[in-house]
């Protein structure tokens, strides 16, 4: 006889099937080739490619620049390379931020009916093909491009600026297709953002300014500091940008990485880079999540 | 005296903020117009610099007759083009089914139960999107070369599954936490039993949010380059991954015309998802 299931019994089952799909397949294919990973960056690079499976840690010793004592001298170039990254990730959510924020403050005073169209149309590029938004910007500022074209036609330069594969071009691009990354956090905060606040400072006496600066600002900042994660992560270990606008002049991390893994094969050295984004990409994870509870526990503080 | 001034600079800066809003919208929306207006272009050496109205780029990718030598053309691109679009499609319907089911069943179990490891399953589904896709790709292509299995569409299909699934997850859940549980509950105090209740009460609840997570599942599966660049093997290249590889050995006019068609078709697909989904919240 079969015993019967109790309801709760029955409802763990469900639970538990319900469960299983996503947990099978985020371990299998998720979790586990994250450890490999993680293995492979302590493992030594063979010599034609491949791995020789004994613990190895001058991986990490390269990008840092200590050489393994052998083959390589003492070279910065790496920790080079990752800081060209960080400082063209901040400057792409620093350019963001200033692009986004004014547009953001007007659509969140619109009427409703504008505002949902603004919002449909910046929400809709998000969905385009993002080789092609990048490629608009190759056909752009190419020698022989858009503006250059446009201007020598003009009459008023002789000769074409050199734009694409520069630094500028990078942080352009990156701007561009993190947009709607920036501005929708930004609406969301400066759209709960209470007006008659806005009307009290001024009703007070302050400036314009020191409204903006003692008012908007901060109650912004959830949103502020939401887009600048969100633009930040992917921006940070991003290597189509830099590949396409930047060339082989403006090399970031992720095409380092990329480099390792398909042409130089040296594996090892790949997942060791690829951990680096990780570890920085986690840290700033770690920063956002705690300045996002404090601010809730302190908005909550505040109504009670 | 000082209100009127006031008045003044509030109306002032209110037309700069409008301008600034139009210059924005233009800043978003110009380097997509460009590539439209140029794909009809005849100029084949110099695609930049206008010559006359031509609809030859958009013949040549269907295989039309047109009066281009071949020279301007990827010669070899009709072909491979179709090929890749055949893959991106198969690749993304696969993926959009299996993971709107996973991202359904998960999205429902974290609504409607109480357990231990809740805290766990949030981070672990969270964990694929914030990612950075490069390492995402890479662990994928580690794992799988060392498990020997081969690259192609199923890898393809694998890699999409892992991250899609939160997105879907995302979307319904969005829906679940605006539902009234009570219908349920009514559902069943008439008697019906948990598969009639589901199968009649919860689904069409949850079909828009439903909907919306299959759509945007589809057209990231679709757009999604970095990841299927390091999974995809040779012969199972989607569309994004020809593009970028065309863009790599150099730019010639017909890609305007692929640009623009992929263009407007992910802003139909894109425009249809977003006004079915403003249509199911009224």
């Amino acid at each position: 006889m079969i015993p019967r299931l109790t309801t709760l019994d029955r409802k763990r089952w469900r639970l538990v099937g319900l469960l299983s799909p996503i947990t099978l397949f985020l371990g299998v294919f998720f979790l586990a080739p994250l450890s490999i990973m993680l293995v492979y960056a302590f493992l030594e690079p063979g010599l034609y490619g491949g791995v020789e499976w004994n613990y190895y840690h001058h991986n990490f010793g390269r990008i840092l620049g200590w050489a393994d004592g052998e083959f390589e001298e003492f070279d910065l170039v790496y920790l080079q390379i990752f800081a060209r990254s960080f400082r063209l990730a901040l400057t792409t959510v620093l350019g963001a931020l200033l692009i986004c924020f004014p547009a953001a403050f007007w659509v969140s005073r619109l009427d409703d009916r504008w505002k949902t169209l603004c919002l449909f149309l910046i929400t809709l590029p998000f969905f385009a093909s993002l080789v092609v938004r990048l490629f608009a910007w190759v056909i752009i500022l190419k020698p022989s491009g858009f503006i250059n074209q446009t201007l020598i036609s003009m009459g008023l330069i002789e000769r074409p600026f050199d734009m694409l594969y520069t630094e500028g071009a990078v942080i352009l691009g990156m701007i561009y297709i993190f947009i709607p990354f920036m501005f929708l956090p930004l609406y969301a905060s400066l759209e709960k953002l209470d007006r008659s606040l806005i009307e009290a400072s001024s009703d007070l006496g302050a400036s314009r300014l020191k409204t903006f600066l003692r008012v908007t600002l901060p109650l912004s900042l959830p949103g502020i500091i939401g887009g600048s994660i969100i633009v930040f992560i992917p921006s940070l270990g991003n290597f189509i940008v830099p590949d396409l606008l930047g060339g082989a002049k403006v090399l970031m991390i992720g095409n380092l990485v990329e480099q390792q893994f398909l042409q130089a094969r040296n594996w090892p050295f790949g997942s060791a880079l690829a951990m680096m984004i990780m570890v920085a990409v986690l840290i700033f994870l770690l920063i956002y999540v705690s300045v996002v509870t404090r601010s809730e526990t302190m908005s909550e503080g505040r109504e009670f | 005296m000082l209100g009127w001034m006031g008045g003044l600079v509030r109306g002032l800066s209110q037309r700069t903020l409008l301008c600034y809003g139009l210059v924005f919208f233009a800043f978003v929306y110009a380097p997509m117009v460009i590539v439209f207006v140029y794909s009809f272009n005849s100029n084949p050496v110099n695609m930049m610099a206008w010559q006359e109205f031509t609809f030859d780029w958009y013949r040549s990718i269907f295989g039309l007759s047109n009066k281009l030598t071949e020279q301007a053309l990827y010669v070899e691109s009709t072909d491979q083009l179709k090929a890749a679009v055949k893959n991106s499609l198969i690749v993304a319907c696969t993926t959009t089914t299996i993971s709107t089911v996973i991202g359904t069943m998960t999205a429902l179990a974290m609504a409607r139960f109480r357990f231990r490891f809740k805290t766990f399953y949030r981070v672990l589904v969270f964990m694929p999107m914030i990612i950075p896709d490069i390492v995402l790709g890479l662990a994928l292509l580690i794992y799988f070369v060392t498990l020997g299995g081969e690259l192609g569409l199923i890898t393809i299909i694998i890699g999409h599954c892992t991250f899609l699934g939160s997105y879907v997850f995302i979307v319904v859940s969005a829906r679940l936490a605006g539902m009234d549980q009570t219908f349920e509950e009514a559902s069943a105090d008439l008697g019906a039993n948990r598969f009639v209740t589901f199968r009649r009460v919860t689904l069409p609840l949850i079909t828009p949010g439903v909907v919306g997570g299959a759509l945007l599942a589809f057209i990231i599966s679709m757009d999604d380059l970095v990841i299927t660049y390091f999974i995809a093997g040779v012969d199972s290249t989607t569309l994004p991954v020809f593009i970028y590889g065309m863009l790599r050995r150099g730019i010639k006019p017909e890609i305007n015309a692929i640009a623009s068609l992929m263009i407007l078709f992910s802003l139909v697909v894109a425009s249809s998802g977003l006004y079915f989904r403003s249509r199911a919240a009224r």
